[in-house]
């Protein structure tokens, strides 16, 4: 189990660079063929990172703490229960909806990361995690913008404040990647060979 | 029995201290002191507290002092040493760090006052500021702030429901630890009195009353209103007679500068060595902010968490953590 979550928290760490160094190329290659197929190895490479990430999250949420083996239920349920109490230290929600938050949460985030690997329906998964990862985002801004000094609770790595640190990494590291994917799907879906416009043609009613 | 009459001074050549640990009791001589017992006197022996009351029996309070026949022999001795009516056995921990039981505050039963100021604080023993039994399954330590409003919010939302419930039925103990921050101008006064307050057994009923009140001597610094206000006249003037010397210099409602900059406070006072023990477990952790809580199950102790957490969500955790 330890060694798969460090295998998640690799992927996690520098899976966005993988795909920075992919999004370059595909800037780089001109023909359109070949700059399709690149898109297409990214978007499974992407699915992979970003999957992994909320993987990662699902773990570090259901991980047992430390001096506590893993058995099922009752070391998930104590980590949920921690969990719940880092939903509630976000003052956003009151006790009954945090502990509800928190008990849905992980199950969701392994729900999600599994689906993006699956690559599965992937214009939907890319934009569902995109959309995960905000809310995420702006819980820990408004955290931050209270003044809360408490642990972002994102279960990725070693427990991180909120503040300008978190954020930056959260979008850059995972909602960046999450933004390229959903992108890199829907750019993927458009038809092939969809004729531009003539250039002879009014472009609006207007100008005719 | 001879009964120490009022004001009598009692010369002691002797102090015995019985540190009771597990198993094992050690007997320690100390050098000599001297006391004056005007009523009764009340001294913390571990997770029990002795109440010496000249109209009572001195044996049956030695035995519920200190436990198994070494302490019966010590206080024999002690006896034989210094005389009938003569006896006072300071029963104080072998580590200042371990945090013990505190009993519940008996306002009607702790009346002493000491002569010298100093010398009765050397008596008194460490401040116990615990709820519940040591013994418990979770410990929950909260590294909090007097003057910290979220301090004041865990308390009287959640530590007020919790400790009727969890910590008196033993699956909880609950341990203050003092964090005072640089930034609240009483924050550092408040924990000196909550101290000298826990060094007589009056812990609880003070901490009540300086989260109760907090608004208004946050205002105006006078704490000592509050602290006098939550027990009899007698034991505020053991309380007070340990808070001589601890004010700050030139006006009490000023922090002294190098609080400010972390370091000891400028005018020393023998109080401020438990607050700054409990704030060095605090820099371990580290604490970011106040109220920071500690909980270790069965010697497992989990991260630090902090803010506000309300009753049945740590309700729902401990539950948990017990169905293990």
């Amino acid at each position: 189990m330890n060694t798969l979550g460090s295998v998640l928290l690799w992927v996690t760490d520098h899976g966005y660079q993988i795909l920075l160094v992919g999004l370059v190329a595909v800037f780089c290659v001109r023909e359109p063929r070949s700059r399709r197929k690149i898109v297409r190895v990214l978007l499974v490479l992407g699915a992979l990172v970003v999957g992994c990430i909320f993987l990662a999250a699902a773990y570090g949420k259901m991980k047992p703490p430390v001096g506590f083996a893993w058995s099922w239920p009752s070391s998930v349920r104590i980590s949920l229960a921690w969990f719940a109490m880092q939903v509630e230290s976000y003052r956003l929600l009151p006790p009954a909806a945090s502990s509800a938050v928190a008990h849905f949460l992980p199950f969701f985030e392994l729900f999600l990361g599994l689906w993006l690997i699956s690559s599965i329906g992937l214009r939907f998964s890319s934009l569902v995690a995109s959309f995960t990862l905000c809310g995420f985002m702006i819980a820990i801004a408004l955290a931050y913008h209270r003044g809360l000094k408490i642990d972002c609770g994102c279960g990725i790595g070693p427990p991180e404040e909120v503040g300008p640190a978190a954020l930056l990494r959260d979008g850059l590291k995972f909602l960046l990647p999450a933004l390229l994917v959903a992108i890199g799907a829907f750019w993927i879906h458009r038809p092939p060979d969809a004729a531009p416009l003539p250039e002879s043609a009014p472009a609006t009613p207007e100008a005719v | 029995m001879n009964q120490p009459s009022a004001g009598r001074i009692l010369s002691l050549t002797l102090a015995v201290c019985i540190i009771a640990g597990n198993n094992r009791h050690q007997v320690v001589v100390t050098g000599a002191i001297r006391v004056t017992i005007e009523e009764e006197i009340s001294i913390n022996c571990g997770e029990a507290e002795l109440i010496y009351k000249p109209d009572s029996s001195l044996g049956a309070a030695l035995r519920s002092c200190c436990a198994g026949w070494l302490g019966a022999v010590s206080a024999l001795l002690a006896l034989f040493l210094l005389g009938p009516g003569v006896a006072t056995i300071a029963c104080a921990q072998s580590s200042t760090a371990q945090p013990t039981t505190a009993k519940p505050a008996t306002a009607s039963t702790t009346h002493a006052r000491a002569v010298a100021p100093a010398k009765a604080v050397a008596a008194l023993g460490v401040p116990v500021k615990a709820y519940g039994s040591s013994n418990a399954p979770i410990t929950m330590e909260v590294f909090s702030d007097y003057e910290c409003p979220s301090c004041r919010n865990l308390f009287e939302t959640t530590l007020r429901q919790m400790i009727p419930d969890y910590v008196a039925s033993g699956k909880v103990y609950l341990v203050h630890r003092d964090y005072p921050l640089p930034m609240h101008k009483y924050g550092y006064q408040a924990a000196r009195w909550l101290n000298a307050a826990a060094r007589i057994g009056e812990f609880q009923a003070v901490e009540a009353a300086l989260y109760d009140n907090q608004n208004a001597w946050a205002m105006d610094g006078n704490i000592e209103k509050y602290v006098s206000g939550a027990m009899s006249a007698a034991e505020f003037k053991r309380v007070q007679s340990q808070m001589q010397g601890c004010g700050y210099p030139g006006d009490a409602a000023v922090r002294p500068a190098a609080f400010a900059l972390g370091a000891q406070t400028a005018q020393s006072c023998a109080l401020d060595t438990y607050i700054d023990q409990d704030r060095a477990l605090g820099n371990k952790i580290p604490v970011q902010a106040t109220p920071t809580y500690v909980i270790t199950y069965k010697g497992n102790r989990l991260p630090a968490g902090s803010g506000i957490v309300s009753w049945p969500i740590l309700k729902q955790f401990f539950d948990s953590l017990l169905s293990q």
